[in-house]
């Protein structure tokens, strides 16, 4: 046994990711929530000044309007798809659903998550009068 | 009567000469239905003695044989050599210290796994003349999956969390099958691993990179276990708060 030396190997903290295509794609996943982060903090933002009064609230519609923030808006937009997708995605895992002997087919859950997402949508657009 | 020729480049450690591993090549006749493990115990039998590693039951049962192969953790004895090129890269796993050429040391996991209480803490411990704990088709079928892991360790040289805390993630395999304990009908188990499982160091470490999933040869799925843990352990959390207490 006096002639055990193990070899320790060493992760780097900041490039570990860089190592295989399966990390790169998922610390691309994780940064982008910032867009989305971003988003959540103008919607919060528009609620506040909203509170604070009818001019406040047209500086915030002008300042959403600007093509600068629409251009954002639609990048967090197109994020907010490729997250739902991946947590859809992530729900049979994370919640298996069993009737007797079986497990109810993952394609069915993430379908339930979509129509509940449709439904939800087409809601909030009738309330707001667009549908 | 080989029909192919590959290169097998091994990563050699040798504590005794090597100050840090090292590749090496060996040229291999292989047949076509080989695996990467039979080109192992070529080199072994017929090229150079002195390449060690661990294997057993050439099946995909025994869990010995795990190597990374071409950058993926995969079981040797079902690495097929007909989807590999001509040059085949083959190291220890990732995330465990090398002990000799490809053979990883393990305590690590083993405490671990011992950490987590794997084997079923009945209510009522009954005498062996009272017969089995019963069980229904259901039962089993709740957490059975998570009940063929093989202790390959594929899972933790693939989770970059296990490798970025320096051992200290519980890891997919153990908490895959703490999971499977807890789930079990015949167990109370579940506050006694609470500790464990609930634990910095436990599920909440694991960030769902989900590669442990993608590369497990038997298709446990640990990372779908963990995030049922999760939803589980917050459960005890706020019911504990409220002061209602769980299984």
């Amino acid at each position: 046994m006096g002639a055990r030396r193990p070899y320790k190997r060493t992760m780097s903290r900041t490039s570990w990711f860089l190592t295989h295509a399966r990390f790169k794609s998922y610390m691309l996943h994780e940064a982008s929530s910032i867009f989305v982060a971003l988003y959540m903090w103008l919607l919060i933002d528009g609620l506040f000044r909203l509170a604070k009064g009818p001019e406040a609230w047209a500086a915030w519609i002008a300042f959403i309007k600007h093509p600068l923030v629409v251009v954002i808006s639609l990048i967090a937009f197109a994020f907010f798809i490729v997250h739902t997708m991946s947590w859809f995605k992530a729900v049979p895992q994370a919640m298996r659903i069993q009737t007797g002997e079986h497990f109810v087919d993952g394609k069915l859950i993430i379908g339930g998550h979509y129509a509940a997402l449709g439904a939800f949508s087409l809601f909030v657009l009738i309330l707001a009068g667009v549908a | 009567m080989s029909t192919r020729t590959i290169q097998l480049e091994v990563l050699r450690y040798r504590p005794e000469q090597d100050k840090e591993p090292v590749f090496q090549t060996y040229t291999v006749p292989c047949e076509e239905e080989w695996v990467v493990l039979d080109a192992l115990n070529y080199v072994k039998d017929e090229i150079d003695r002195t390449l060690s590693f661990r294997w057993s039951c050439h099946m995909f049962v025994c869990g010995s044989c795990g190597f990374k192969i071409d950058g993926e953790p995969k079981l040797g004895c079902k690495a097929f050599l007909r989807d590999y090129d001509d040059k085949i890269r083959v190291e220890p796993l990732d995330n465990f210290p090398i002990e000799r050429d490809l053979v990883v040391v393990i305590d690590d996991f083993v405490e671990k796994l011992q950490s987590i209480k794997p084997y079923i803490i009945p209510k009522e411990a009954k005498e062996l003349s009272a017969g089995e704990y019963l069980q229904t088709p259901a039962q089993l079928k709740s957490f059975k999956q998570y009940s063929m892991c093989i202790n390959c360790l594929l899972c933790y040289s693939a989770c970059p969390q296990y490798g970025l805390t320096d051992q200290e993630f519980i890891g997919p395999a153990a908490l895959a099958l703490a999971h499977r304990y807890n789930m079990d009908s015949r167990d109370v188990g579940r506050s006694a691993r609470e500790d464990v499982l609930a634990s910095h160091e436990g599920v909440w470490e694991c960030s769902f990179v989900g590669a442990c999933s993608v590369v497990c040869p038997k298709d446990v799925d640990p990372a779908g276990a963990i995030q049922q843990a999760k939803f589980t352990s917050a459960v005890d959390y706020l019911t504990s708060m409220v002061g209602i207490g769980g299984k």
